[in-house]
């Protein structure tokens, strides 16, 4: 379908900087070269909870080739946050997780900066921990920020402490629903810590520069708000702050905004630069990252639902507790997404949640790959399975019995325009052979389905600027790791503009030229940039056309762009090219500029009126189980979605199959485990289990088409979404193969295998 | 107290001088200027820093640069031919396996490794070759899809 109605769009162009990528001519932020620039380094509280009695920094600064030594004393008295502005850029009076960062360094060498952070005295006074978020809560638990309230929005006799978010839904009566249903099915689910683990290091460098400005490299997914970020600590006006995206070697939310999202690298530096004067560039290792940077949180889900003896849905209720860490960082939006995405997305009139979100003395809450979502998911459709079981309904029916459809609102979504769910569901269980495939002993087929609600967030722009011969350069204030901005963004400015999309290029965000963006996270670059960059080519080609008209003697609409020629429609020998018109504009309008922007709050105000159409999918898993070690093997995988129009099929699945791979890790693998103290005890990739190839199926990625979105061409999100279902998905399929339902992450041969015990078998 | 070693990288030899603790990585990266090896777990463990040295894939990070005085290394930067790349790097940009790209060179160096001691590998000859390497964007499968094309286009 796509091939027909478009030139460039529905095809598998091959991703921009993708030679110089395979030839190891890649520039990645760790691979920046500042000339002159010193190494900085960042000295991490060794205790999870602790007073700062005093910080002595005078041997460390005495060492000859030390240039500057940086506490939070040199930092203006400034807090950093989103819910909660409950964080110091460097801890001050105290410190909140073994990870939290002290002081800083800036030396001559690498070794020299390790020395001197040794050479930093910290007195600690050591206070009690916690790092379960469930004693957390409790009178008896220490607390964390001593002048940080409770949530305002906190239901009326809720006793509790160290909350820093709390999200409720409340939709119909549950109690009363619940006393309807016929089965009720009530359980609780737990999930773990996991890190994003890219494989790029985080990276931050800075430079004053001579005019007074400075600039800043980061290896971060979110420029403007490091921006911010930076200014906010110099007192220097955003026009003298500049932040340059290097090449990002992976972030999957994990290398967030700055200080809410990543241990606040880039301002640390500034300020090592700023008390040098001198560049400083910090490299973080890889275990300094696992033990500091931002985590896709753990939680615990209690839910109970009710349901009809024919398989309806009546009531929800539960809770979830989930864990912000030290800080309240993204936690209270990922906690309060969890919330929701736990309430599900099937036709459901009675629900009630209470979703807190609570300091511990641990790694901080990033906005890490749908976040929320996958571990609500593990609860929610693993639940769904044990409803389906305890009504003998096949779960697959039992799912369509409760689906929604056009017109339903589910949690979040207060009017659907379509619903794919059905098909999603319906597809996965073909493609898996569900009821037709020659299951083995201890071989079972599982199945999850998903949703990532396209929620508000800000706006963002884009600029096409045309050069004299014919080609574009474009502005978008999203980065490239390898999603829309190499692939789809590119393909969306040759096709409106009917050149090739080597004419196309995709400029990496500066903030001295680039528009404004919130960052490239929440599965949000196509609809945002997407969007604007459209409207840009578009306002591009309509300054051309109209300069073009007069030499063709045609009105502007009549007029197209085809291969880099200016024609008219129908009449193709009546033509000029594009060069000569965007050379000749010159002399008419000046530069061919086009500007676009992404209206998020008209586009969510149309969606009120006509409903939204959501992206849902559905994951299906066919495993293996060794019932004597508890080694769990996926065999077959398949991720059926619906993500709207597909610009690059490639690209889309390559997204599907990372993200449903990221969650496959978390399953059956991956955990940053903890100690009482509040200690990683597997900081290193030695202990910290990631999956590798051998360890993954190949992971089939279908989409389905005609359930257009509000991206570009009716796109969706893709980045997240395929990191929900998984670890549900996993369960399902155990569950299927051993009639043993494990609600503790990981799925790892030790928890599977006590589980079989624990059943008997 | 540095040390003078020779080597020869990707056919091009170099003298140079190191301290006697230097990684491989580190050497090849800062002082030879060959950033196509990445480096991030430093621990052997993902893949990034592959090298061939003397005909065999090494993990750069947990080498001496003193241990290649007299050796022979290829890095991502000596396997294309010119401008003609290997059918391994075509077929990474060919099947979208390049997401990010921080994980390829080191795909890349494994797989040349493979392919230059058997012309035709087994689906187990190329899990074992890159199962010390991680991806943690592209899940593998398209990089599976690469293995695949161009072991057809090779053969
Ligand atoms: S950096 Fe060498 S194996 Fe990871
Ligand atoms: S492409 Fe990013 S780690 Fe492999």
């Amino acid at each position: 379908m796509a091939k027909a109605e478009y030139t460039v769009l529905g095809t598998d162009m091959p991703r921009k900087g993708g030679v110089e990528r395979v030839v190891g001519k890649g520039v990645y932020g760790i691979d920046l070269n500042l000339p002159d620039a010193l190494s900085g380094g960042v000295l991490r509280s060794e205790h999870a909870h602790a007073k700062i009695v005093g910080i002595d920094t005078s041997e460390a600064k005495a060492i000859p080739g030390v240039r500057a030594v940086v506490t939070a004393a040199d930092a203006p008295d400034v807090r950093y946050g989103r819910s909660y502005i409950d964080r110091y850029i460097l801890a001050k009076d105290k410190v909140r997780y073994m990870g939290d960062p002290v002081a800083a360094v800036a030396a001559d060498s690498q070794a020299l900066v390790k020395e001197a952070l040794k050479k930093i005295k910290v007195t600690y006074e050591p206070l009690p921990v916690v790092v379960d978020p469930e004693e957390t809560m409790l009178e008896s638990a220490p607390t964390l920020h001593e002048d940080m309230p409770l949530p305002k929005n906190l239901p009326e006799g809720v006793q509790v402490k160290n909350v820093c978010g709390y999200t409720g839904v409340n939709i119909g009566d549950a109690e009363a629903g619940m006393a309807e249903a016929d089965v009720v099915v009530d359980e609780v689910y737990e999930t773990k810590m996991i890190h994003p683990q890219y494989l790029e290091p985080r990276i931050a460098a800075a430079r004053p520069e001579e005019d007074g400005r400075i600039t800043v490299w980061a290896n971060a997914q979110a420029p403007f708000p490091v921006r911010t970020e930076v200014a906010s600590l110099t007192g220097l006006p955003l026009n003298s702050v500049r932040v340059i995206s290097t090449g990002i070697g992976g972030g999957f939310g994990g290398k967030g905004s700055g200080v809410t999202s990543s241990a606040g690298l880039e301002p640390i530096c500034a300020l090592l630069a700023l008390t040098a004067k001198q560049p400083v560039m910090i490299v973080m290792d890889k275990a300094e990252e696992t033990i500091s940077t931002t985590i896709r949180s753990g939680c615990k889900i209690w839910i109970k639902t009710g349901a009809k003896k024919d398989g309806t849905l009546v009531a929800r209720q539960g809770k979830v507790v989930y864990d912000a860490g030290g800080y309240s960082g993204f936690g209270n939006q990922a906690g309060g997404r969890c919330t929701q995405m736990v309430g599900g997305w099937y036709r459901l009139p009675n629900i009630h949640m209470d979703g807190f979100t609570v300091y511990t003395n641990k790694q901080v809450c990033g906005p890490v790959r749908g976040p929320g979502g996958p571990q609500a998911t593990f609860a929610m459709e693993s639940h769904m399975d044990s409803i389906a079981a305890e009504l003998g309904m096949d779960p697959i029916e039992f799912r369509l019995k409760n689906v929604p459809e056009k017109g339903d609102s589910i949690v979040g979504v207060p009017k659907l325009r379509d619903s794919s769910l059905a098909e999603t569901l319906n597809l996965a269980k073909e493609k898996i052979g569900w009821g037709k495939i020659q299951l083995e002993k201890n071989q079972g087929i599982g199945f999850a389905t998903g949703a990532w609600i396209e929620g508000s967030g800000p706006g963002g722009g884009a600029v096409v600027k045309m050069n004299e011969d014919g080609s574009a350069t474009v502005h978008i204030g999203k980065v490239d790791y390898g999603t829309a901005a190499p692939f789809g963004i590119p393909m969306i400015v040759a096709e409106v503009l009917g050149i090739p999309t080597d004419d196309v290029t995709v400029l990496n965000v500066d903030t001295d030229a680039s528009p404004w963006d919130a960052g490239t996270v929440g599965s949000r670059s196509m609809l945002v940039s997407g969007n604007a960059v459209k409207l840009a080519a578009e306002d591009a080609r309509d300054q051309i056309l109209r300069m073009a008209a007069g030499q063709l003697e045609a009105s502007p609409e009549d007029l197209e762009i085809v291969d880099r020629q200016i024609q008219v429609k129908g009449a193709p020998s009546r033509s000029v090219s594009l060069a000569s018109v965007c050379n000749a504009g010159h002399n008419e309008i000046g530069d061919v500029i086009g500007r676009g922007y992404f209206d998020s709050k008209a586009s969510q105000a149309h969606e009120r009126e006509t409903g939204s159409s959501q992206p849902f999918t559905t994951h299906a898993a066919m495993v293996e189980v060794d019932t004597d070690t508890g080694n769990v093997k996926v065999l077959k995988y398949v991720a059926v979605h619906d993500v709207g129009f597909v610009v690059h099929p490639k690209a889309v699945e390559g997204q599907i199959e990372g993200a449903a791979a990221m969650s496959l890790g978390q399953a059956l693998c991956e955990q940053v485990v903890h100690d009482s103290d509040g200690r990683t005890l597997n900081p290193t990739f030695v202990d910290y289990l990631m999956p590798t190839i051998n360890m993954l199926p190949r992971i089939e990625a279908v989409t389905v088409s005609g359930y257009p979105g509000a991206g570009p061409y009716g796109t969706k999100g893709a980045g997240e979404i395929g990191s929900v279902p998984p670890m549900a998905c996993i369960a399902n399929a155990i569950y299927n193969a051993t009639g043993v339902r494990v609600r503790r992450l990981p799925l790892s041969p030790e928890n599977v295998l006590r589980a079989l015990r624990e059943a008997g078998k | 107290m540095g040390l003078e070693i020779k080597l020869t990288v990707n056919g091009n030899t170099h003298t140079a001088e190191l301290e006697p603790s230097t990684a491989l990585v580190d050497f090849l990266r800062d002082t030879l200027g060959y950033k196509g090896v990445k480096l991030c777990c430093n621990t052997g463990e993902c893949g990034a820093c592959t090298i061939i040295m003397d005909g065999k894939p090494v993990n750069s990070c947990v080498v001496l640069g003193a241990d290649a005085a007299g050796a022979d290394l290829v890095t991502v930067e000596g396997i294309a031919d010119g401008d003609e790349l290997h059918p391994v790097q075509q077929a990474f940009i060919d099947t979208g396996a390049v997401q990010c790209g921080y994980c390829t060179p080191g795909f890349i160096v494994s797989l040349k490794a493979l392919l230059d001691r058997t012309k035709s590998p087994t689906a187990e000859d190329v899990e074992e070759a890159i199962s010390g390497n991680i991806c943690r964007c592209t899940g593998y499968t398209k990089i599976f899809d690469a293995v695949e094309l161009a072991a057809k286009r090779m053969a």
